[in-house]
């Protein structure tokens, strides 16, 4: 494996950012972010989650330059398994 | 550039803080929308976010926008400050998604100066940031509010009174009266207690925390009555040839008081909480209070109260 090269993504690595970044943004501890909890029941409001969002694209970008999550999928993205199907779908993480 | 006077009043302000105040001073904004700047700098965007537009999405979406390129100056250490009468959520969401919140801060609030005669103002927090909270969150506001005004107006040991809707710890509603518990519990805080709305003017204490929607209403009540009493007084004194007589001495009098505690000469309400200095102005400033908002801004700066903000927060306190 060269210098620069980024090894590949799992699913629980996936998940462990997620839980990280918005443990960060809640003031909580990463254990206190349970994977199938709706967000605004774990305090997280519009703009916490766009906090999320803009450091999960900082994060990604790492292993797939310019990641970007679309604004029509927010929607979608209703808990921490919802972020994290998200984005392996969208890194092809198996 | 938002506000309802813009683009006029907010240059004319600008131009009248380098003239009046020595401030070094850039304008952000559409060119085609700008008209002439005044000779002041201008660092160029294409995009506006509006005063309707939803705070996070359009931050999101218009990351050309002025807001969203006034934050990033500041981030990027080009600008000291950012002063804005535009949208307030937006100006609370560029400033939060750009510049960072400071360690521990669950969410950045907005503290209100509130004129008291002959005092240094009562700051009111949260004046509108956040609709909604939880306990830890306005025990957050008042640390940092506490922290704001030690810092920026020397008072040493700070008041802070939690608005309800009466003295007792047990008034109130469920956030109101957590809240109290924790604030009562917490050794570095000067928490006197429970105020009520009738605290606001002339206020006992030097801090009032209240949640964002209270602390909005609060403080909209409060201009739109003080607008009402001096509209009263000015019709009262226009009544006939005696009351104008009596209006002409006693104008003298009233009118450097009326003055002294208007919005405009306040310079604008801090967001505490965030990695950097943002001063939100009113909607409808015009030059003078945003003359007067760059002035804070500089004052703020050059006071260091955002690196005093920085170790305010220790969440261990607030258990």
């Amino acid at each position: 494996m060269s210098a620069d090269t980024v090894a590949p993504l799992s699913r629980a690595a996936i998940l462990e950012l997620v839980r990280d970044q918005l443990a960060e943004i809640l003031e909580k501890t990463p254990g206190d972010i349970a994977e199938d909890v709706p967000f605004v029941d774990l305090g997280a409001d519009s703009l916490a989650l766009i906090e999320l969002v803009e450091a999960l694209e900082e994060s990604l970008s790492t292993y797939a330059a310019g990641f970007h999550i679309d604004d029509e999928d927010l929607e979608g993205l209703t808990s921490v398994r919802d972020a994290v199907d998200y984005v392996a779908v969208k890194l092809q993480v198996a | 550039m938002g506000g309802d006077f813009a683009p006029g009043e907010i240059i004319a302000g600008a131009r009248r803080a380098v003239d009046e105040l020595g401030l070094n001073v850039i304008l952000v904004g559409v060119l085609e929308l700008m008209g002439d700047p005044l000779g002041l700098e201008v660092v160029a965007c294409s995009e506006v976010i509006a005063m309707d537009d939803d705070p996070g999405t359009s931050v999101r979406k218009k990351k050309d926008s002025s807001l969203v390129r006034a934050a990033e100056l500041v981030r990027d250490g080009r600008a000291s400050a950012m002063v804005s009468a535009g949208n307030t959520g937006a100006t609370m969401a560029s400033a939060l998604l750009r510049m960072g919140r400071l360690p521990g801060v669950i969410r950045p609030c907005i503290a209100t100066p509130i004129p008291r005669p002959n005092a240094t103002p009562m700051m009111l927090v949260d004046a509108g940031a956040n609709a909604e909270c939880k306990p830890e969150m306005l025990v957050q506001f008042a640390q940092m509010a506490s922290t704001y005004v030690r810092a920026h107006y020397g008072v040493d040991v700070p008041k802070v009174g939690l608005l309800s809707i009466g003295e007792e710890p047990t008034k109130g509603t469920p956030l109101v009266k957590e809240t109290h518990r924790l604030l009562a519990a917490m050794s570095t805080l000067n928490f006197v207690g429970n105020v009520e709305g009738r605290d606001l003017v002339p206020s006992p204490v030097d801090v009032i925390v209240t949640d964002g929607f209270t602390g909005n209403v609060a403080l909209k009540t409060l201009e739109g009555a003080l607008k009402f009493v001096f509209a009263t007084l000015l019709g009262a004194i226009a009544t006939n040839e005696t009351t104008r007589a009596a209006g002409d001495v006693l104008l003298e009098y009233v009118l450097p008081v009326a003055a002294e505690l208007s919005a405009e000469n306040q310079g604008g309400a801090l967001l505490l909480g965030v990695d950097g200095i943002c001063v939100i102005s009113h909607g409808a400033s015009n030059a003078t209070a945003i003359m007067n908002a760059l002035r804070v801004a500089d004052e703020i700066d050059r006071g260091g109260v955002t690196e005093k903000l920085r170790t305010t927060i220790r969440p261990d306190e607030a258990a």
